[in-house]
């Protein structure tokens, strides 16, 4: 097939449908590697393939997922891994589960957690232990902002499957961060309608 | 219209689903709703907003480095992407 010349309408195209999403790429590839250097890298191929396969792009969807796809697809060559396939449960078990996790945390006083505990730098350490499938998941959705269409797009999952990672990874995040603040010492009183509610420092 | 009613289990099932604006109108506004006159909801409600209101602030907006931006744009002129005219 004689490839046919790229017409200065697909330039512009391509400058004003994936350029725009530069900045956020190039978040992204943060994300995945955890250091600049390779995320620059990332970002410049994710793009250079993006240029090259513009015409394999559909007019009229959004570049976002599909530039998506392409970053984190040469994120998993470069690190030659097959991707494992993980099992969770249906995502609204999971859901039920989070409400299980609310009460636990409820019966120790810890309801307050979120707003009341500075965990500095722990959040972004504890995302990073993730399971690489739902760390992925929940980047895309909690930082990056994709719909739950979007995500599952750029991962190439069923919708399903993408709520059920996304929600699992939030309540093992959850979890983490409950038991870094039980470990700092962080210790919250009960919660009772009418007293003072109070975060302190143990010890 | 008056909005459906719900009950807990539902509202459990779905409160993450509800947190991203990712149901129907009918059904969002439903949960709404229920969340306004139930005290076993609201609670878990206000915990998961927190949680994600902490997710929210790893965010990072804000332009690449320049110096990206334009080892980038070279990248695509040498890969042949015309300059603007």
């Amino acid at each position: 097939m004689v490839n046919a010349p790229v017409t200065a309408a697909e330039h512009a195209h391509f400058r004003a449908e994936a350029l725009p999403w530069l900045d956020e790429i190039a978040r992204y590839a943060m994300w995945l590697t955890g250091n600049a250097a390779d995320a620059d890298d990332l970002t410049q191929e994710t793009f250079l393939r993006a240029f090259r396969g513009w015409r394999t792009f559909r007019a009229g969807e959004s570049c976002r997922p599909w530039l998506v796809t392409i970053c984190r697809n040469i994120f998993l060559r470069h690190r030659r891994r097959e991707q494992r396939v993980v099992t969770v449960e249906d995502p609204e078990l999971e859901a039920l589960a989070a409400a299980s996790l609310h009460r636990s945390a409820r019966e120790q006083g810890a309801q307050d957690l979120f707003t009341m505990v500075d965990f500095g730098d722990a959040v972004a350490e504890a995302l990073r232990e993730l399971p690489e499938a739902f760390r992925e998941a929940l980047v895309l959705v909690d930082i990056q902002d994709l719909s739950y269409a979007d995500a599952a797009a750029a991962l190439d999952i069923p919708l399903g499957t993408l709520r059920s990672r996304l929600f699992r990874a939030r309540r093992q995040l959850q979890e983490d961060l409950m038991a870094f603040a039980k470990d700092a010492g962080y210790s919250v009183t009960a919660s009772v309608p009418g007293e003072r509610k109070g975060g302190t420092r143990a010890g | 219209m008056q909005a459906e009613r719900i009950d807990c289990d539902v509202v459990m099932r779905q409160l993450w689903d509800y947190l991203d604006g990712e149901l129907t109108a009918t059904r969002m506004a439903a949960i709404a709703a229920h969340l306004k006159v139930c005290d076993r909801c609201l609670p878990q409600y206000n915990f998961e907003r927190s949680f994600l209101d902490l997710l929210t602030r790893l965010r990072k907006p804000g332009p690449a480095p320049e110096g990206l931006r334009l080892r980038i744009m070279t990248a695509l002129v040498n890969a042949g992407l015309r300059p603007v005219a």
